[in-house]
């Protein structure tokens, strides 16, 4: 096969399964069943070829080829993991779990701390040092900011009971809160939206004269086929009411 | 009338699919050519800094995206590397996402070749690399540690391109376009703890997450969703995808804000009318 009619039938089966897969939305049908399952399954056949051909070849086959035993101590630990799936030798992946510990607190704990914290904390506090040369907008601002963290804070702290000036103060902090939640929900249908556009791009793609009209073609099969199940639901339907 | 009013509040949501539908798929067909006319800070600020990069210097692309978040995603890298391109920096791109590696094929078959680029010594691609933090934390010392070969198997040190090129000191700037939680490991384990600058590109609905990164510094620029796509290829003077799928987002809102309205002033007719 020549490569432009590769990319013909890339084309018929990605506007194919987006079609299939979008058939949901009207009802449930086999072809949307086919398209998920076929997701998973090509999923996990790519995952699979993934882990071995960009992890075990070039991290663990090729150096060990090579000479390189060093490899075996990483390559052991990991695949220690695995006798989890054998009760009897599954204390062996206590070894692989406590080296991902060890790493992975040790790496994440310094770091989060700084950054997450520290850095937030002085963030917060910060222009109140420097408000001699902030515009107004920027005071506002800055007020805005740690008005908002206090607040939230006060909303979190569950060990004084929410009456009186707290119970009044952690709810400005719920306001807060909403504003955020309001902000990341538009933010999230501006993502659909655009995910959405995004598949109907490349399915226009596909109905180029060049691809044979794919996206026409399995469009107009797909409306025949909901329109011959409906027909003859409704034939059975009659059959069983007689 | 009451009746009829609850009537449309129980309307078939398919109705409303198809609607979407159309409105999103009328400015593909024949574009409209509303104007995006806001640029914001953020993305104004990952312009400038990768606009003030010295010309010849090493940037370093970290494209984290998989098909999934590629209509969002992918203009950005697309406009960003242009401009890379366009200032003659010398481009290195990485990913930590397998999923990426189609993209980025995708990507440097056309971009590097529009600017007449040369693979290995204007720009050069990395193989995947699994675990992030371990691979960011190596580069710290030595960039070749982990990565020493491209993704041609060809050595990296020797490649023209590299020249110079040790580790995070002589990196002047990292971008990270990620459709995941990658871009605060660049925050956190180079940026913060390198002092290297960082401009990341993320998804419309993680964007609002990193507005305490931007606030405090630690995040120089952000670029947010086809929106902020749309906005980056304005100041590049490049028009794309971002800038195409402005009309469809802009039609979808408009659709989405009549909608909210109209339910709700249904509600207050029926509830107080």
């Amino acid at each position: 096969m020549t490569e432009t009619t590769w990319l013909i039938a890339g084309a018929w089966v990605s506007a194919g399964l987006t079609i299939f897969l979008f058939s949901f939305l009207y009802k449930d049908n086999p072809f949307f069943k086919i398209a998920e399952h076929l997701y998973l399954g090509a999923g996990m056949g790519w995952w699979f070829q993934v882990y071995l051909y960009n992890i075990w070849k070039p991290k663990v086959f090729e150096p060990l080829a090579g000479g390189d035993f060093f490899v075996l101590i990483p390559a052991l630990l990991g695949l220690s993991l695995v006798t989890q799936f054998v009760p009897k030798i599954s204390w062996i992946s206590r070894y692989g779990f406590t080296f991902m510990m060890g790493y992975g607190a040790g790496l994440e704990i310094p770091a989060r701390l700084s950054t997450d914290f520290m850095s937030q904390i002085a963030g917060t506090i910060k222009p109140f040092s420097l408000m001699a040369s902030m515009s107004g907008f920027d005071i506002l601002n800055a007020l805005i900011v740690a008005a908002g963290t206090i607040c939230v804070l006060f909303y979190f702290f569950f060990s004084v009971e929410h009456k009186g000036s707290v119970k009044k103060i952690s709810n400005i902090g719920i306001y807060f809160l909403m504003i955020y939640f309001g902000a990341a929900f538009g933010n999230t249908v501006m993502a659909r939206f655009s995910l959405l556009y995004g598949r109907f791009d490349d399915l226009n793609t596909s109905a180029a004269a060049s691809n044979f009209y794919a996206t026409q073609i399995i469009l107009a099969a797909m409306a025949a086929y909901f329109l011959l199940h409906s027909f003859l639901g409704k034939k059975e339907q009659a059959e069983e009411a007689r | 009338m009451k009746e009829n009013l609850l009537k449309f509040l129980k309307i078939d949501r398919r109705w409303i699919f198809l609607a979407l539908a159309m409105i999103l798929f009328v400015p593909i067909i024949k574009p409209i050519g509303l104007p995006n006319k806001t640029i914001s800070k953020d993305v104004q600020n990952a312009f400038n800094y990768l606009d003030k990069v010295p010309a010849g210097s090493f940037v370093l692309f970290s494209l984290d995206y998989d098909p999934s978040t590629r209509p969002e995603l992918h203009p950005q890298a697309v406009a960003a590397l242009r401009y890379a391109f366009k200032k003659n920096l010398r481009v290195g791109i990485v990913t930590y996402i397998a999923g990426s590696t189609g993209l980025i094929q995708q990507l440097i078959e056309k971009v590097p070749a529009e600017a007449g680029k040369v693979n290995g010594t204007d720009y050069v691609v990395y193989p995947y690399m699994a675990n992030a933090v371990a691979a960011m934390t190596q580069m710290a010392s030595d960039f070749y540690g982990i990565y020493d070969k491209d993704i041609d198997g060809r050595d990296a040190r020797s490649l023209p391109v590299m020249k110079g090129v040790r580790n995070y000191k002589d990196i002047p700037l990292i971008v990270n376009i990620t459709g995941t939680s990658i871009l605060d490991f660049w925050v956190a384990y180079v940026g913060d703890k390198y002092n290297v600058p960082v401009v990341g590109g993320v998804t419309a609905i993680s964007q609002p997450g990193y507005g305490p990164y931007l606030q405090t510094g630690q995040l120089k620029g952000l670029i947010g969703g086809m929106k902020g796509a749309a906005e980056f290829e304005s100041l590049v003077k490049e028009p794309g995808k971002g800038t195409s799928g402005i009309d469809a987002l802009n039609l979808a809102h408009l659709m989405v804000l009549l909608l909210i309205l109209t339910s709700n002033i249904i509600l207050l007719v029926v509830r107080y009318l």
